[in-house]
């Protein structure tokens, strides 16, 4: 096994990547998937193993300064990291690298030093700094076929591969080989966007010799430092008496609430650890007097969840105004329809209409009290969030 | 009022008072046809009388040097509206350092860096400024054309070019004219609402804005007087 070196990663896979077995970082354009392959290098190195780094989109001069802003002294380890500078040649600049691409577009040039690296060395973490950039320059169909080819051969001399590959906007044909073929394993980072990103997630899509779990974590690159997890945010709003703290406990492990005669009158926290994803869950006052709170406490949340109580329309349009406040930046949500258990509870599709919500906002039938509906609502904004991959 | 105008009034009338949210124009030009001072006055003006924010990708001159020109031209820039990504220093092998600011990409040649750098600015706006009207400017496109080929740029904008329309922004994208082949521009103006055109006839300064009203403006002789495009008449 060779370790990712990524948080909780190595442990979803059950260790980390059997020898012999293809990765492939597969991130969406804008989110930070480059230093994913950086992390398996300098772990590889860090735990004693060859590696061979293949950089295509900079000088690899300038590769290594990135490693030490991540605080990643690869120096150390010169004897055991071989970098093919797959980069100059193609800027015309002379290379000071053992290994060259001489011909960084032409997908013959990388197979005659892939594959001798691959023949030479002795079992390695060979990592593709960039494969959209191969396959750009060198033509998908060409490079597809060239990687076919490498991961079989990884196969047989024992090495890892690994790839950070970016999803521009290729032919669905080129990324369901991708995403479905080409790789033992794939592992999805994207980000969590409403017009904007604003946090930055990866799943595992695909590994063929661990359990199917389907994982998402919250993840922040810091230099120095590399990639950190992170516990999210997520807050719970809905007019006065609709059951947001009954809600709230139903869904945690631990939880705790601030009550006056038994309303919330300062916040309900609560922390949800559930099929492998965990967030701190934020309960807000319901009466209108608090509404400064809700503000306070929406800063940095990743969703909202909307508890309404289903047999009391008159209460939609406070809740509509609720939703403003924390909407106000843009944040996905999910509508929970409580009390469907009590008599004259509207149906969700009269709740849809009264709010007149977008066909995109899920409403999800609850029973706080009797935990009915609860961790559904919760897989279903944790899909939101995270785009549904 | 709009939320985007070029701060060149008879131009800005011309298309109806404004740009509408979610453009993307391409701005395409001879060399040395004074096409980075407008955009860069556009920069100026959108920053200091529309509140909007700038992000520059520049791949000819490094972050520092666009910073210097507008105190060269005395052009006071609201720094907290103000971000780029330089995509120079580094391959220059200049001392390259972040700040609040600038960023910095490995090359020309990484779309995938200079896309995050763009994103990260976008979301430190979007959620930490709180300021939505936002312009991303990219100058050029014709230098990274140079490095990757048509089909790869194309992909890259076609997913900012979308981001924009989304946020509501605003996108300006800088072309060399007569350095592509026609069928290379004609592949990118898809991505375009539209853009603005300049020329050079007999040693005056023309430009247009095709696409953002319901038919070209006329062209407009012009002269970059220090820092002020000054439009001389129409043609």
């Amino acid at each position: 096994m060779v370790e990712t070196g990524i948080p909780k990663l190595d442990e979803i896979l059950g260790g980390g990547i059997p020898k012999g077995k293809s990765l492939v970082y597969y991130s969406q354009p804008g989110v930070e998937g480059e230093v994913f392959g950086m992390q398996t290098v300098y772990n590889t190195l860090k735990s004693g193993g060859n590696c061979v780094f293949v950089v295509s989109s900079t000088i690899p001069d300038i590769m290594k300064g990135l490693f030490k802003e991540y605080g990643w002294e690869i120096d150390e380890y010169k004897d055991r990291l071989f970098l093919v500078d797959a980069y100059n040649p193609l800027i015309g600049a002379p290379s000071n690298e053992k290994y060259i691409v001489s011909n960084p577009d032409c997908i013959e040039s990388f197979n005659k030093i892939i594959t001798d690296l691959i023949k030479e060395l002795p079992p390695s973490t060979i990592v593709f700094g960039s494969l959209s950039t191969i396959m750009d320059l060198c033509g998908e169909k060409e490079t597809i076929e060239a990687v076919r080819n490498w991961n079989k051969m990884a196969m047989l001399y024992n090495h890892v591969l690994v790839y950070n590959f970016t999803v521009w906007p290729y032919t669905n044909e080129t990324l369901d080989i991708i995403k479905d073929d080409l790789f033992n394993a794939v592992i999805s980072i994207g980000s969590i966007a409403e017009r904007v990103i604003f946090g930055q997630y990866f799943g595992i899509l695909k590994a063929d010799w661990a359990k199917e779990t389907r994982t998402s974590m919250l993840f922040r690159v810091l230099r120095p430092g590399g990639i950190k997890l992170f516990i999210p945010k997520i807050l719970v709003t809905g007019p006065f008496d609709a059951g947001k703290s009954t809600f709230v406990h139903a869904l945690s492990t631990q939880a705790i609430s601030v009550d006056r005669l038994g309303t919330t009158i300062a916040m309900d926290h609560g922390h949800v650890d559930y099929k492998g994803f965990s967030a701190d869950i934020f309960g807000t006052p319901g009466q209108e007097r608090f509404d400064p709170i809700i503000k306070l406490l929406s800063g940095e949340s990743m969703g909202v969840f909307l508890v309404v109580d289903s047999t009391n329309p008159a209460d939609f349009v406070r809740a509509k105004h609720m939703l403003e406040i924390t909407k106000s930046y843009g944040l996905p949500y999910v509508v929970v329809a409580n009390k469907q258990d009590m008599p004259g509870a509207l149906t969700l599709d009269e709740i849809r209409e009264q709010f007149n919500l977008p066909g995109d906002v899920p409403v999800v039938p609850a029973v706080a009290k009797d935990k009915l509906g609860v961790f559904e609502a919760f897989e279903v904004l944790i899909n939101k969030i995270t785009g549904g991959t | 009022m709009s939320d985007y105008t070029f701060g060149i009034k008879e131009l800005d009338d011309a298309i109806g008072g404004g740009i509408k949210k979610g453009s993307n124009i391409m701005l395409i030009g001879p060399p040395m046809s004074g096409k980075e001072s407008i955009l860069k006055l556009i920069a100026y003006h959108g920053a200091v009388n529309n509140e909007n924010a700038i992000i520059t990708v520049t791949t000819r001159e490094s972050a520092t040097n666009i910073l210097e020109w507008f105190k060269e031209n005395k052009l006071a820039l609201p720094l907290s509206k103000i971000a780029i990504v330089d995509c120079v220093t580094k391959t220059l092998g200049g001392a390259a350092v972040e700040n609040e600011n600038i960023k910095i990409a490995s090359s020309p040649v990484d779309l995938t860096g200079i896309g995050v750098k763009i994103s990260q600015f976008f979301e430190d706006f979007f959620m930490k400024k709180n300021t939505r009207k936002i312009q991303l400017h990219i100058n050029s496109l014709s230098t990274i054309l140079m490095y990757s080929n048509i089909q790869t740029v194309f992909r890259f904008l076609h997913v900012f070019t979308g981001r924009i329309k989304a946020a509501g922004a605003l996108g300006i994208y800088v072309i060399e004219s007569g350095m592509h082949d026609e069928q290379a521009i004609a592949t990118l103006k898809q991505l375009f609402d539209g853009m603005i055109e300049i020329k050079i006839e007999n040693d005056k300064n023309f430009l247009r804005v095709v696409g953002l009203s319901s038919k070209p403006t006329p062209w407009f002789e012009y002269e970059l007087e220090g820092a002020h495009v000054k439009i001389l008449g129409e043609k």
